[in-house]
């Protein structure tokens, strides 16, 4: 269920981190979500009853090691800032589960959608990814069965992609700057999920300068029937406002007025700001744009000074390309039971990838072996071995073994036989035992042969 | 010796304060439809067989203001917005209002230009309303006050003899609606309150008393009456404020005091956190409107001594609507001051009376009367305790914007439990009971309003704006504007620029002498990065004297 139709107040959080930045000139960095303070302040927006300000808390490191495989622990891998960015969306989240508001928006910083279920250090500015802990906090704590998370940065979330990659019940969308042309450099319509949740993993790359009309046409005639579709429990925005026609890191042509008609549409339950670098041209009018839709306020006066209705238009083959795509993803999409039983058939019992993936900010390379049960009576125990190299060095590596909700005892057997299998082995640093059954993580170290528990 | 009078809902109370000795106390009962002769009354009742020269300070603290816009009293004004891009100026409720092009943004860039002729129909169409007050506001105009003078050149040869007032000058603080609303509350009350300014500095002169007159704020804080004239707004709530600078001079500095005034109807709580009262986060809520007025958190509670018991199947509940007073008192029904009586907590009322009330209770409840009274006053408590509770709670989850915020927030306990007003003092031993604090029912509790007036000091802010890529400074307060060059001042260079200017302005109002309080309780520096080199830097100083009691004053 999004949003739609529901009463009450919109929750905001607005934790723009203004002490904490990656280096001082990075774009992420203190002053981000400044002109967007005094812009949401001077509107007076937290003032008028249709909108609830709530303050932020700090994550539980729990909440960070339920998503996600930190090496060598929770503790190294995250600052205060990211725990309160984090804990942000999970306030929303208790707030709405209470019934206090209808919707919410963490307008928070730092982002986190780029941010995969093995951490090792810092990539596309992200640490740990909030949407991802979010999500895991809503099924965990209030049982939530299907989430659909929609992604509307201009880059491709792959960080929550890889995360619910066999997880048929998280429909990951994601529409952004064709990778070709942008960071992280995938997000293509083949990318489609593991085995077990073929189609419920779908990309929209876009072509570069993609206007209002072309977003909203992926959103009326892709997103919004398939929603309808998939009846998620809720609907989640990873509301990145980098597709903006001002962004200085990608090359779309998107407005605040289109930016708030989509929050409108979509009707997001709660909302997480991902990225968006124009912070003085594109920021404050989005910002401004998203709240006023999502606490249903008139948006028609927000207007960045330099645009005008019409201003961009879209070219007949950018249109084309953009209804190629479309009609591309809705066939997957059609097909999607199709695709899992095919794809199950000629299986076998155990599903592995190879991945490499490339941490951008902290200049690490790492290379993992995922291995997962596809298991007849539930989603299948996974372990992941992980190596990270910075430059010519081993950082550090890792065996990692996860549990899902919902295990059948042999999964569970056979996960636990894995861990200790790999307790004490020399040739590994870590092995980390994620239960999301029952809610329970260990980290343990090979080399001081001691464990921690969250 | 100083004076302190507070007009209060019944009486007008007075203290003559010598040093940290009150000397003298008197009231006279509150006549809303003359506020001066009231304060006239006490202060003459107060000052029989004193010498008049030795009086060396008169602060008044009135409801003057706060009645104007309750009763609708206020001056009718013509409300002109330049909103530009944002928010639906409808969305703000605040009423009938002209809507005038042009923008600026939040660096204080135009982004929009003024349509002059569209200004002229403007004020042909107030002319027409013959309407003599304006108030013009502008979105971010505090960042650029181009719009806002151009605006008002034009309506003042427009309308001559209008009363112009401009956001910019009232209030520099960013929240635009806020900004409206106290503008248009300012003008709406300015020429009332100069009247009653002009009356009293008269009526003084003519009982030879030369003393400075003071005005309390809601903020505690006091200002020389001929400076109020600027900011009648400032001296709303004025009462509450009142009592609780009472209370801070009543208890040890330094702790952390709820402040509980039980009257009849309602419950007003405050609170003395570390020895300072809090201030309400954004500003007051005037009637219907939210204001940038500083002014002290109060929480209202619908619950007093007088408030309605109600029995539910085996359950007592308390108020919110008062039916009279209580029975003991000769009036209707049962009530908390019945409960207390049966209970012997209190002596006031007719015992036989208080005694049917609680017997009328105790039947519904299956009980004895003194069981029933038990009931009753436990709910009180327990309601009082609970909103107490609250407040702290509210208080802890003020949003904040910063890591160290989050993290570093404390936790506080009330250490007292301070009772002023009527109805507080058999309840407040219970009260603080229950939250682990020491009751306390100062001796001058009745006139704790009176003695806070008298022994307040000046507050003031001064919130300071400087970007330093656009060379510019400006002070939020006032309107006031200048350059900087340096474009890498650091923010120790910002904190004396504004300690400079608080002084500046702390001359200009009179209080020149309490500018070495000050102190900066808030700053911000962000440097501005344009491609991968630092442009400017963005810098914000709030420097304050805070409420405070003057150095005379030695508590008890």
């Amino acid at each position: 269920m999004s949003s739609i139709g529901k009463s009450g107040k919109t929750g905001l959080i607005f934790f723009p981190a203004f002490d904490w930045a990656i280096s001082p000139t990075h774009p992420e960095r203190e002053e981000r979500l400044l002109y967007t303070r005094d812009q949401i302040f001077e509107e007076g927006l937290m003032d008028l009853p249709a909108i609830e300000e709530y303050k932020p808390r700090l994550a539980e490191l729990k909440d960070v090691a339920r998503t996600h495989f930190c090496v060598p622990d929770v503790e190294s891998q995250v600052t205060e800032a990211h725990l309160i960015a984090a804990g942000s969306t999970l306030t929303l989240a208790d707030a709405l589960e209470k019934g206090e508001i209808r919707n919410g928006f963490a307008l928070v910083r730092p982002p986190g959608h780029h941010s995969m279920r093995v951490v090792h250090g810092n990539r596309g500015f992200c640490n740990i990814n909030n949407m991802a802990i979010l999500v895991d906090y809503l099924r965990t704590k209030y049982g939530h069965k299907r989430i659909a998370v929609i992604d509307t940065d201009v880059h491709h979330g792959d960080g929550t992609q890889e995360i619910f990659w066999h997880d048929p019940d998280v429909l990951c969308l994601s529409f952004h700057q064709d990778g070709h042309t942008l960071y992280p450099g995938s997000g293509f319509v083949n990318e489609m999920g593991g085995p077990q949740a073929l189609a419920r993993t779908l990309n929209v790359p876009l072509p570069p300068g993609t206007t209002d009309e072309g977003i909203h046409y992926v959103l009326d005639n892709l997103i919004l029937p398939i929603l309808d579709e998939f009846k998620p429990d809720l609907v989640l925005n990873s509301a990145g406002q980098d597709n903006h026609y001002t962004d200085p890191l990608a090359n779309m042509r998107f407005s605040a007025n289109g930016y708030a008609r989509l929050n409108e549409k979509l009707a997001p339950d709660i909302c997480v700001l991902e990225g968006g670098y124009a912070v003085e041209t594109a920021l404050p009018y989005v910002n401004t744009g998203i709240i006023q839709a999502m606490a249903g306020l008139d948006y028609s006066h927000v207007k960045e000074p330099d645009f005008v209705p019409g201003r961009f238009l879209q070219t007949d083959q950018m249109k084309r390309e953009i209804e190629t795509t479309v009609s591309q993803v809705q066939k997957i999409w059609d097909e999607r039971d199709e695709l899992v039983k095919d794809a199950l058939a000629g299986a076998g019992d155990f599903y592995r990838r190879k991945k490499r993936v490339f941490y951008d900010t902290d200049m690490i390379n790492e290379s993992q072996e995922e291995v997962v049960r596809l298991c007849p009576h539930c989603a299948g125990y996974m372990t992941i071995s992980t190596q990270a190299q910075r430059g010519y060095g081993i950082l550090n590596s890792a065996f990692c073994v996860s549990i899902p909700r919902g295990a059948c005892s042999s999964c569970r057997e056979d996960a636990k036989e894995e861990y200790e299998e790999h307790v004490d082995d020399r040739r590994i640093g870590y092995v980390l035992m994620q239960d999301k059954d029952r809610d329970r993580f260990k980290f343990h170290n090979n080399m001081t042969h001691t464990q921690r528990g969250y | 010796m100083l004076i302190g009078i507070d007009v209060g809902g019944t009486t007008t109370d007075a203290v003559l304060v010598d040093g940290s000795q009150v000397v003298k106390t008197a009231y006279v009962p509150t006549d809303h439809d003359n506020l001066l002769n009231c304060l006239l009354g006490a202060l003459d009742e107060l000052v029989v067989g004193f010498d008049v020269r030795k009086i060396e300070r008169v602060v008044l603290s009135t409801t003057l203001i706060t009645n104007m816009i309750a009763e609708g009293k206020t001056d009718p004004v013509a409300l002109v917005l330049i909103p530009g891009p944002g928010t639906n100026p409808k969305d703000y409720n605040l009423g009938e209002s002209y809507i005038l092009d042009g923008a600026i943004d939040y660096r204080g860039r135009e982004i929009d230009k003024l349509n002059e002729s569209q200004i002229k129909d403007v004020a042909s169409k107030i002319s027409a309303k013959h309407l003599s007050r304006v108030a013009v506001v502008g979105k971010f105009c505090q960042r650029n006050h181009a719009h806002e003078n151009r605006v008002g050149e034009i309506m003042a040869v427009a309308l001559p003899g209008a009363k112009i007032e401009l956001g910019h000058k009232v209030s520099g603080q960013l929240n635009f609606p806020r900004r409206a609303a106290t503008t248009l509350l300012t003008v709406a009350t300015k020429d009332q309150y100069k009247e009653f300014a002009g009356a009293m500095t008269a009526a003084l002169r003519q009982r030879k008393i030369s003393a400075p007159v003071y005005i309390l704020k809601a903020d505690g804080g006091t200002l020389p009456l001929d400076k109020s004239i600027e900011m009648p707004v400032e001296t709303i709530f004025s009462g509450t404020a009142a009592s609780i600078m009472g209370v801070l001079a009543l208890t040890p500095a330094g702790q952390t005091s709820v402040v509980v005034d039980i009257g009849g109807t309602t419950t007003d709580l405050a609170l003395i956190l570390s020895g300072k009262p809090l201030l309400s986060s954004k500003g007051a809520k005037v009637e219907s409107l939210l204001t940038h007025v500083r002014a002290f958190a109060v929480k209202s509670v619908a619950i007093g001594g007088d408030s309605v018991v109600n029995v539910a199947t085996d359950c007592v509940t308390v108020g919110p609507q008062r039916n009279g007073p209580a029975l003991c008192m000769g009036g209707s029904g049962p009530t908390p001051t019945d409960a207390m009586r049966v209970l012997g907590m209190t002596t006031i009322g007719d015992a036989a009376k208080a005694e049917k009330a609680m017997q009328d209770v105790a039947g519904k409840l299956h009980c004895m009367p003194k069981e029933a009274a038990q009931k009753v006053v436990d709910f009180v408590v327990e309601k009082i305790v609970s909103e107490v509770e609250e407040m702290f709670c509210e208080w802890e989850q003020e949003p904040a914007y910063r890591i160290w915020e989050i993290v570093k927030k404390e936790k506080l306990q009330a250490q007292n439990v301070v009772g002023v007003g009527g109805g507080a003092p058999p309840l407040v031993p219970l009260v603080a009971a229950r939250l682990g604090a020491t009751a306390n029912v100062p001796k001058y509790a009745p006139v704790a309003n009176a003695i806070g007036a008298a022994v307040a000091r000046p507050t003031l802010t001064l919130n300071l704006h400087i970007d330093t890529e656009r060379g510019e400074y400006i002070v939020a307060e006032e309107g006031l504007t200048g350059k900087v060059t340096d474009r890498k001042m650091t923010p120790e260079q910002a904190e004396k620029m504004a300690k400079k200017l608080l002084a500046e302005r702390a001359e200009r109002l009179g209080i020149g002498e309490y500018a070495g309080e000050a102190e900066q309780t808030y700053s911000e520096v962000f440097n501005m990065i344009r491609g991968w080199s630092t442009v400017g830097r963005l810098l914000d100083v709030r420097m304050e004297i805070p409420a405070g009691l003057l150095a005379s004053w030695r508590r008890c």
